[in-house]
């Protein structure tokens, strides 16, 4: 069995929604296409390339996935009883999943890079997702500088529902090689 | 059912500690949950050749490290009464696979703005079993009056 078969079959065994079943593992696989630090254009506002269709499943299996135990975020018999709004109560990073999928390979594709890192961010949640929802996003180029040598880019992620309002606002910050032919390096290894 | 209530809340309030043993496993189901599957997290064999932060294993989702530090206020205060409406958080060193995280968090300010609008500003931090500090941040958390 090759390394990205074995890869692909571990994380198969987390699958429990279509979403999940359906969106492409391997970020390897499009680093030619994804944007890159040096070609966004600052400012450049997109639309996410998909739209979020939320539902319990996605909120029960990202709470779960943080270990969290409490019957009124992974119980939804439970929730529907003793909620508040009678769904699960989401996690506040929830908004994580909606990006990425949003995201896929289109504007702000970069949040995929192989070699990015990590260095810190700020999300704010004006109200919580609600099950039935369609959340667009939309994507700002908002900024992007070099510090110690590093080439740090940030989008600005809006998430809205169906009728305008407004759910989230990500300041989504990366570390990402300077170029394509820095993305592909770290692709091809 | 936890029922917190704003004006409760210290300042210097410790909330208890959320501990968390990060396996690949772990690892794994984070990927699948939000969907980054960012090669430095899920593809072992990779990761012992690109070395993205100079050692051959994978290493935690920086999210999957922000939302254990969200969860020490949502148990902490009980997920239906305390509503995150903003984080922000540094990472200060990337988290190996294999390491146990600890999130702490302490009350560092109370906004008494308005009924139905009053937050606290909790201060959050997680580290190693070294005590090295992993990730600084803070968030301003809604709570009932």
């Amino acid at each position: 069995m090759t390394p990205a078969i074995e890869t692909a079959n571990r994380l198969a065994k987390h699958f429990n929604t279509d979403k999940q079943r359906n969106f492409e593992s391997n970020f390897l696989k499009d680093a030619e296409v994804y944007e890159t630090w040096d070609s966004v254009e600052i400012g450049r506002a997109f639309p996410g390339k998909l739209k979020f269709v939320v539902k319990d499943e996605d909120v029960l299996f990202y709470n779960k996935s943080i270990g969290e135990t409490d019957p009124l975020m992974v119980d939804p018999a439970y929730a529907k009883k003793h909620s508040p709004t009678g769904e699960l109560i989401q996690h506040p990073l929830f908004v994580v999943q909606v990006a990425f999928y949003c995201i896929e390979n289109g504007p702000g594709s970069w949040i995929r890079s192989p070699g990015a890192r990590n260095p810190g961010q700020k999300i704010e949640i004006w109200e919580p997702f609600k099950s039935g929802e369609t959340i667009s996003m939309t994507v700002v180029a908002f900024d992007r500088w070099i510090r110690r040598g590093k080439h740090y880019i940030t989008d600005k992620l809006d998430f809205h529902n169906e009728h305008g309002v407004r759910k989230a606002t990500w300041w989504l910050t990366l570390i990402i090689p300077p170029n394509r032919e820095g993305i592909l390096k770290f692709a091809r290894m | 059912m936890n029922t917190i209530q704003f004006s409760k809340v210290n300042v210097g309030d410790e909330l208890p500690v959320v501990e968390h043993f990060v396996s690949q496993d772990v690892i794994d189901a984070y990927a699948v949950s939000s969907l980054d599957y960012n090669p430095v997290h899920t593809n072992v064999d990779w990761c012992t050749r690109a070395q993205v932060f100079g050692m051959p294993c994978t290493v935690v989702h920086g999210m999957f490290t922000m939302s254990l530090m969200s969860s020490v206020v949502v148990r902490g205060w009980g997920a239906a009464n305390a509503r995150v409406r903003s984080i922000e958080v540094k990472f200060t060193k990337p988290v190996p696979v294999g390491t146990r995280l600890r999130c702490t968090g302490k009350v560092k300010e109370l906004h008494p703005i308005a009924p139905g609008k009053n937050f606290a500003v909790v201060e959050l931090y997680v580290h190693d079993p070294a005590d090295q500090v992993m990730g600084v941040g803070s968030a301003q958390v809604m709570l009932p009056d």
